[in-house]
């Protein structure tokens, strides 16, 4: 494997990753900024339109056909969020020209199409082509729309809302309702114009082979672009709530819902993290080994943390006569980590999933991709082993006192109308 | 033990299948370059086979609903601890599912495969159930059941198959329900285990960074011969016709979603491949952005990209199913019969055929990319009774009159089902 990373213009770095065992190619190119409710959904509406038409292939039926020539190419836009900020992708993966039946230069092809993707998109006069953005819109919509048909990320959600009211990770990476239909097709090229001004912008590619036409086409169509890139900073942890909020919605469900939401100042992050997988990343953990294993209250209980934010949080399904049962095993395995009553089969199941996780990076050409990301948004550009080797470092007492950091901030809770008690 | 070498003759790929002494099918697929490794054990035992017998029966044996996923739980836990202990002294990520006509027990892993193996061989074959631990497993099953029960696409699709099938058990859901799965006890579990448990019904299927004569050795190690207990699975009789065209339910969801399934005619092995491989190029023509249908609704704002398409079959069952969210699924129905009306009496337009089937067979090169799509493709293949090259081969051979004639014979409007979530008024 060889591994590149160079600038190609102002706040902006190409990443090339040679790897000849894949028989495809990918590249991301995301566009990193601030999450604001009144742009996040302006955002998530441009970088949408670019994948679903350009100025060559003006239609999503022709944008399409020409994706299933190229044997099936991928092209797709993604949001999401990291801390306080947006992250938008495009993404592509097609396969490499050596497996083209009839000798196509796929590569070549789809290297155009990104390229007016992102430089020349269907737009004119200041605004994005009328059709394109309406199926754009319709889609985020629609995804607004459909937050609750999936109960587990609603809750998950407005947990998030509860826990970090008023900072900008409280709302979707995809923005919200209001600003989705305020949108037009000009509003959102220029939120666009925006972005390619003043986005980091970090580009990824993945090939079996050396390819510097992909870096040196961006460098090119970067060259003259007036570029005001921000500064980042992921790291901004959520403030305590002063006392514990619970806030609980009901719905004709069958299963009721708990997201429990802890806050904590630690600056040890490898420690957060191998206390969180202690405490409930895993099979072995001890929320999956006493809430469900000895006490057979739920399908699934799990923790999940986030340095950046200084947070973790465990999620349950449970039936609404074991809400409190719940909580307070989840509470008491919480507190059996912060009196060090942690096994050496513990902390050594921790090292070793890490272990196992770490190693496979490489396997996919997106496992590539993530990780070169994350090492950028850390601003830490270690090898995977280097990572391994900090987690291994991490001592008892350390896990102990991240643990003894986390306090409780907020619950949200799904409640089933079913039954009252 | 019989070993053949299978290559693909078009990408030139390769794996090694054996017939093992012990009766087990094993498939390994060595790749270069990569990390991991991922292995499935699976036995051809899904929540479909609820009526069987094996050779030492004189009648047939019939079981609760769920009994297989039930017993894919209790699994995991043997005699001295349960089986995530045992994969976390090694690091590997390890899981199992039940679908309707298989359950598989997997692990993947970078490091210490051969020590991975041997656990996933050992546990497998050592069942250990008591009225205690099954006793036990009734929370947590049914906190599951109402899990799934709270899942739209879930509902959907089962009211879908429920309006679809007489008495296929297909039409019932995977986990059984919280009052079927009453009726399971230990005794009951031993009897669906020693009768699909067998090694003669069951595939080793591992890909990644691994050496095949060091799995074979860890397999002459750990597996434990077993003869073949003649098992023989039956259905009930399962009429061509549906049971009713259309069902709707309302729940508590932000968007209206929806399946259209064609009721179509079950096969099995390399005839069930082509037919297969028919049925997705017709589900892509019908499903492609670029062709008029779509174009259609999707600028109508009758439907957006969520609109879908999969060939759904196992033993005993074949449909077509249509997928997405709309505020009008009847048009969305209606429009997909006149699309295939339209297709059967205009004929496939040879550029859009061949330019479906290059997109496919791109995605099919794609997926061995990937350890742990290969290591899938080559359980699937055993489950379905074909090689696992066999799709590239017949998706190269097939022609657009083989997709019509599919058309023309299998997706018939008498025979196709809409179900409907609704939200709430």
């Amino acid at each position: 494997m060889i591994y590149q990373r160079s600038c190609i213009g102002n706040g902006a770095g190409f990443t090339s990753v040679i790897d000849e065992k894949f028989k495809s190619r990918s590249l991301s190119v995301f566009f990193i900024t601030e999450l604001r409710p009144e742009t996040a959904a302006l955002n998530n509406l441009a970088v949408s339109v670019l994948t679903n038409s350009n100025s060559r292939y003006r239609s999503y039926a022709a944008f399409s056909e020409k994706l299933s020539e190229l044997y099936g190419a991928m092209l797709s836009s993604t949001t999401r969020k990291k801390s306080d900020s947006q992250i938008l992708g495009v993404r592509a993966s097609w396969l490499d020209n050596k497996y083209a039946i009839d000798g196509e230069d796929i590569s070549g092809e789809m290297r155009e199409l990104i390229k007016d993707c992102i430089f020349a998109p269907d737009a004119a006069d200041g605004e994005f082509s009328e059709e394109s953005f309406a199926i754009s819109k319709k889609e985020l919509l629609d995804r607004i729309d459909c937050e609750l048909n999936d109960k587990h990320s609603y809750a998950l959600m407005q947990a998030s809302k509860l826990a970090f009211r008023g900072e900008p990770a409280a709302t979707a990476s995809y923005g919200n309702r209001e600003t989705a239909l305020a949108a037009d097709p000009r509003s959102t090229f220029l939120a666009y114009q925006e972005l390619l001004k003043t986005a980091r912008i970090e580009i990824y590619y993945v090939s079996p082979e050396k390819d510097d036409s992909f870096a040196d086409m961006f460098r090119e169509c970067f060259a003259g672009m007036e570029r005001a890139p921000i500064d980042l900073h992921f790291y901004c942890p959520s403030p305590l709530k002063p006392e514990p909020e619970t806030i609980s919605e009901e719905f004709d469900v069958n299963q009721c819902k708990m997201v429990m939401s802890f806050k904590t100042d630690t600056q040890d992050k490898y420690a957060l993290k191998m206390a969180s997988i202690i405490y409930g990343e895993l099979p072995i953990s001890k929320l999956f080994a006493n809430v469900r294993e000895k006490m057979s209250l739920c399908y699934y209980c799990s923790s999940n943390s986030s340095f950046v934010k200084g947070t973790l949080s465990v999620d349950i399904g449970v039936d609404r006569c074991n809400i409190e049962k719940a909580k307070n095993e989840i509470l008491a395995q919480l507190e059996e980590i912060k009196n060090g009553n942690i096994t050496d089969e513990e902390t050594d199941g921790a090292i070793m999933a890490l272990d196992n996780a770490v190693q496979q990076c490489g396997d996919t050409p997106s496992s590539y991709i993530s990780w070169y990301f994350d090492c950028f948004c850390d601003n830490d550009f270690i090898t995977p082993e280097e990572h391994f080797a900090r987690f291994r470092s991490v001592t008892k007492e350390r896990i102990i006192a991240a643990a003894k950091s986390l306090k409780l901030d907020s619950i949200y809770i799904m409640l089933n109308k079913e039954v009252h008690d | 033990m019989e070993k053949k070498i299978l290559t693909s003759r078009h990408t030139g790929d390769s794996c090694i299948m054996v017939k093992h002494s012990s009766g087990l099918t094993i498939f390994i697929c060595e790749m270069p370059g990569f990390s991991g490794v991922d292995a499935l054990f699976g036995t051809k035992y899904g929540s479909v086979n609820t009526m069987f017998r094996t050779a030492a029966d004189s009648g047939y044996t019939t079981v609760p609903e769920g009994i297989a996923h039930f017993l894919e739980h209790k699994l995991f836990e043997n005699e001295e601890c349960g089986v995530f202990e045992l994969f976390a002294k090694t690091g590997a990520m390890c899981n199992a599912f039940t679908s309707f006509d298989k359950t598989c027990y997997l692990f993947s892993c970078s490091k210490n495969y051969e020590e991975n193996l041997e656990i996933l061989l050992d546990f497998v074959q050592k069942p250990f159930f008591t009225e205690e631990n099954v006793e036990k497993e009734m929370g947590i099953i049914g906190q599951e059941i109402m899990m799934t029960n709270d899942n739209p696409e879930w509902r959907v699709f089962f009211n879908m198959m429920e309006n679809m099938y007489h008495s296929h058990p297909v039409k019932t859901d995977i986990t059984g329900t919280v009052m079927s799965i009453q009726d399971i006890d230990a005794p009951l579990l031993y009897k669906c285990y020693d009768t699909f448990y067998n090694l003669n019904n069951m595939v080793l299927s591992i890909a990644g960074n691994i050496n095949a004569e060091k799995v074979l050795e860890i397999c002459d190690k750990c597996l434990k011969p077993c003869a073949d207990n003649g098992l023989e699975t039956v259905f009930p009789e399962e009429p061509e016709e549906i049971v009713s065209p259309e069902v709707c339910e309302t729940m508590p969801v932000g968007a209206s979603i929806f399946h259209i399934g064609y009721k179509c005619a079950p096969g099995d092995g390399i005839e069930r491949l082509k037919r297969t491989s028919a049925a997705c190029i017709a589900l892509s023509l019908i499903t492609d952005p670029a062709m008029p249908m779509y174009d259609r609704l999707l600028k109508e704002e009758v439907i957006n990209s969520t609109f879908c398409g999969e060939v759904f079959y196992g033993s005993g069952y074949f449909s077509l199913i249509f997928s997405g969210e709309s505020d009008d699924p009847k048009r969305v129905r209606d429009s997909i019969n006149a699309e295939t009306a339209r297709l059967i009496s205009e004929g496939i337009r040879e550029k859009d055929f061949q330019r479906i089937k290059k997109s496919a067979y791109g995605m099919m090169i794609r997926e061995l990319n990937n350890v742990e799509a290969v290591s899938n493709l080559m359980l699937n293949a055993y489950m379905d009774n074909v090689g696992p090259y066999d799709a590239i081969d017949v998706l190269y051979e097939l022609t657009s009159s083989d997709v019509t004639d599919f058309l023309r014979n299998e997706m018939h409007t008498d025979r196709c089902v809409l179900s409907v979530i609704e939200k709430e008024a």
